[in-house]
């Protein structure tokens, strides 16, 4: 409880042990000629109540990762969150199939930052998730999430359109997440729960990865 | 772990053979091991003569087409998409791959482990036999949805000879030519090459009157040595035979033989009575009569590396030794031999990897290149013990430059180390924790720096400075100029002697994991984490041994010896007292490292952590011989260092 009124006051919030662990993982840089095979990526996805960072909060939490092309479904991640506003509606359209067991926010907090550790963070739109993790994470001291960070949106404008794209130029949601997996030959099954977004995201990306290889962009260095 | 992400792959399982046979249950742990892959076109899953991997395939989505290559040409065998299930000659007897599984579209696969499917296959009959039933037939089992009806399968040929591990096996099998072609002193290189000709053999032995081997001809030589430069015939063959010549007794044993034939980069190794220069010629072993008869041999991978600068070459080739190197475990072949081998192939590895990194930037940086250094190996690796793939340990030794050029020398020094690390990590080794590598500033010093280094962790030896000794003081040159590596090891001994206090502290840390003797009544096992109650056979039973054997080569001054079991052997030479404990101590390190590695590629992990109910009889009292001399020493190293008087 402490945490929200320190944070609510805008108080400067003691750094947790694991907060302070996860910040000693940047110590070391990835060096720029490590190829994309070698690179670990987490890529994420959040379901929200709504699309206010202010105001709305994450429901639940999605994530894999990528290493050299290859995904272990046993390393995947579902979250469900005891976040202190729980709209009946904003579950309703999730469509929570599973039994589910909701996570304290600390809990979560502690494991995600482990989760991720030093990898790449990938999402699709990912600024918007970054900005509700952040918000969460705030209240355990830490100040910004410093992961290299790979926006699947804009690697793909950047790969069809060349880096100087404006995308006010393009089509109305042409690179939303439905329209690239079409685009890409990737089923969309079930799609508003951020584990099945943060896979079908993971199949973009490896697709993507491939695809800027082949354009000559091999090493993190150029990809980043 | 998602139960969304798993049930998706699992619905998508579910609709295809042999997947629809299992229970809701059994699926879902199917399900749960899956690895997505991905993969670009023109890609391979496996070739042709690969060893079986961890997995077998089903397509997700994509194409990918089964190859037969021929001599004459390519025969697409299968076209495979959506559901069908291929490369599972992994699952059925792991046998080298009979087809190339070539990607013609981007494909996206699930990868399922063997392991988790063999208990499948005990259990459901109904999927053994699916199995079964395509594999005996000799066919490639590849079936699509059952609601679209069988899919026409093409036969193959004669399923393809079983071209996996043939290595020796014994000392029977070793062919060499007893009748060896000599010539005498004084002979021309036209007579001799009239010998070898009339002979049918590529090589010639010179002989003094003695009938002693004084050097050797080969067709090489005389294709390089006498053609190429124009040589007159009548030159005489000690002007271009190589000498001297390396001679062995032919009873010296394979693995010795071999070593050294490897080691010498040898192709011929000459036979004498006596094993000396000094006695006549009995015999000649060629790398040929070796690579005859072998298949995976050591030989081949050795000249697998030596022949690419590919590192996605090198990586499969370091694939293939893992596999030779189960063979070895599980057929008791001498630990000396197996982690010479090994080892031999990691330095060859790593010295590629810095031929490369110097090969990328040297041109950039011209001074810098010109300066000296020195590649070391530590810890394990150092000691030649590294059979897995664990951590890298290393560090860079470059010589002493006027301070004006440091900074740029440096520079350079810590470009190819970043460099080098990359290939190695891309060869499957995996990047130290504690970042001991030589692309980590700290470790990638100037001989001076180095020397301080070790006065300092010698003159005040604090906890960390014992944790850094432990690893550094098993340096061993890979790759570079030696004497800077001769130089660090002479400051070392030259510190050392007459601070015996040092000696004192290594011996107190050697001392700080007792013996595990309870091992049998109550296991010592790890009491809480990801461990829980298993056997750390590395930090409970290997590292006193290492950690004693380097303190005794300190105290005696042994140089050159980094090996822990070697280290024991040469301890015994020099106490004849102790000579029964060193030698058993060396032994129990020969049980215990390969029980670790035999643990580790059975779970694909560093193999340190044992689960003591899953040995064997056998093993664990092998196991407990083992940890006998472990006890018997520390009591030893008790009394020499006066551990009970000396606190700190």
């Amino acid at each position: 409880m402490m945490g929200w009124l320190d944070f609510l006051f805008g108080k400067k919030v003691a750094k947790t042990t694991f907060v302070e662990a996860y910040e000693a993982l940047f110590a070391k840089n990835i060096p720029d000629q490590r190829p994309i095979s070698q690179l670990n990526f987490t890529v994420l996805d959040t379901e929200t109540t709504g699309f206010d960072v202010k105001k709305d909060y994450i429901v639940s939490f999605g994530a894999v990762k990528v290493i050299g092309y290859r995904l272990q479904l046993n390393q995947s991640k579902e979250v469900y969150l005891n976040t202190p506003i729980q709209k009946a509606d904003s579950l309703k359209v999730h469509e929570i199939l599973y039994p589910i067991e909701i996570s304290p926010l600390r809990d979560f907090a502690e494991d995600f930052l482990h989760y991720v550790g030093n990898d790449i963070i990938v999402g699709h739109h990912i600024c918007f998730d970054l900005g509700m993790l952040e918000k969460l994470l705030k209240q355990y001291g830490l100040r910004n999430l410093l992961n290299p960070i790979i926006d699947t949106q804009a690697l793909a404008m950047r790969l069809e359109k060349g880096p100087h794209y404006d995308p006010r130029m393009g089509k109305r949601g042409e690179y939303a997440l439905d329209a690239l997996c079409e685009r890409y030959g990737i089923a969309l099954d079930d799609r508003h729960t951020a584990a099945g977004d943060a896979f079908l995201t993971a199949q973009l990306l490896m697709k993507l990865l491939k695809l800027a290889e082949q354009k000559g962009i091999r090493t993190y260095g150029e990809l980043i | 772990m998602s139960n969304v992400i798993v049930n998706r792959v699992k619905e998508f399982l579910n609709r295809f053979p042999p997947f629809h046979f299992l229970d809701e249950k059994t699926l879902m742990a199917v399900a749960k091991a899956v690895e997505v892959r991905y993969f670009g076109a023109g890609e391979y899953l496996f070739q042709k003569g690969d060893p079986a991997q961890d997995f077998f395939f089903v397509l997700r989505e994509g194409s990918i087409h089964l190859i037969d290559q021929e001599d004459k040409g390519e025969k697409i065998v299968e076209i495979c998409d959506e559901g069908d299930v291929f490369g599972v000659l992994a699952l059925l007897g792991k046998r080298p791959y009979i087809l190339n599984a070539l990607v013609k579209e981007d494909s996206l696969v699930y990868a399922i482990p063997v392991a988790i499917f063999e208990k499948v296959l005990q259990e459901n009959s109904r999927v053994s036999l699916y199995f079964a039933a395509g594999f005996a037939s000799g066919q490639v089992v590849v079936r699509r949805d059952l609601s679209q009806g069988q899919k026409a399968r093409s036969e193959l040929k004669e399923s393809s000879q079983d071209n996996g591990l043939l290595i020796f096996t014994g000392q029977s099998d070793m062919n060499f030519s007893k009748d060896v072609l000599c010539v005498c002193q004084g002979t021309s290189i036209g007579d001799a090459a009239k010998a070898m000709a009339e002979k049918g053999v590529g090589s010639v032995v010179i002989t003094d009157d003695r009938k002693f081997p004084v050097g050797i001809i080969t067709d090489k030589d005389l294709r390089n040595r006498v053609m190429a430069k124009g040589l007159s015939y009548e030159v005489k063959v000690e002007e271009v035979m190589t000498s001297p010549v390396i001679t062995k007794r032919k009873d010296a044993g394979f693995a010795h033989l071999y070593l050294t034939m490897i080691k010498n980069r040898l192709h011929h190794l000459i036979f004498t009575e006596d094993g000396t220069v000094q006695s006549p010629v009995t015999g000649i072993l060629s790398d040929h009569d070796i690579l005859l008869s072998q298949g995976n041999s050591p030989a081949v991978l050795i000249n697998a590396l030596m022949n690419t600068w590919e590192v996605s070459e090198m990586a499969k080739v370091r694939d293939r030794a893992e596999l030779l190197l189960k063979y070895y475990l599980e057929n008791e072949v001498a630990m000396d031999f197996v982690a010479n081998i090994i080892s031999e192939i990691n330095d060859i590895i790593i010295q590629r990897a810095v031929q490369l990194a110097k090969q990328k930037h040297d041109a950039d940086h011209p001074e810098a290149a010109n300066v000296k250094f020195c590649f070391l190996s530590l810890g394990s690796e150092g000691r030649e013990e590294q059979l897995l793939r664990t951590d890298l340990d290393n560090a860079i030794v470059y010589e002493d430059v006027p301070a004006e050029n440091e900074a740029a020398v440096r520079k350079y020094m810590l470009l190819i180390a970043e460099e080098i690390i990359e290939i190695l990590l891309a060869c499957g080794f995996q990047a130290c924790p504690a970042d001991m590598m030589a692309n980590n500033p700290e470790w990638c010093q100037s001989l001076t720096q180095w020397k301080r280094y070790f006065s300092d962790w010698i003159l005040s030896p604090n906890q960390k400075a014992l944790m850094h000794a432990t690893i550094f003081f098993d340096f061993r040159p890979v790759f570079g100029h030696r004497p800077l590596s001769d130089a660090m090891t002479e400051h070392i001994y030259q510190e050392i002697s007459g601070k015996s206090v040092f000696l004192n502290f290594l011996a107190k840390n050697a001392l700080l994991n007792p013996a595990p003797l309870g091992f049998f009544k109550n296991f010592i096992v790890e009491k809480s984490g990801e461990h829980r109650d298993k056997f750390d056979i590395k930090l409970r039973a290997m590292m006193p041994l290492t950690d004693m054997g380097r303190l005794l080569v300190l105290s005696h001054r042994v140089v050159g010896i980094n090996n822990t079991f070697k280290r024991f052997e040469k301890i015994a030479e020099l106490e004849p007292n102790h000579r029964e404990l060193m030698l058993e101590a060396g032994k129990a390190y020969e049980i215990l490292m390969r029980m670790r590695a035999i643990e580790g590629l059975r779970s694909g992990s560093s193999g340190r952590y044992i689960q003591p109910e899953a040995l064997g009889k056998l093993q664990r009292q092998l196991l407990k011989n083992a940890f006998a001399p472990i006890d018997e020493l520390q009591q030893v190293m008790r009394v020499r260092f006066q551990l009970d008087y000396f606190n700190s």
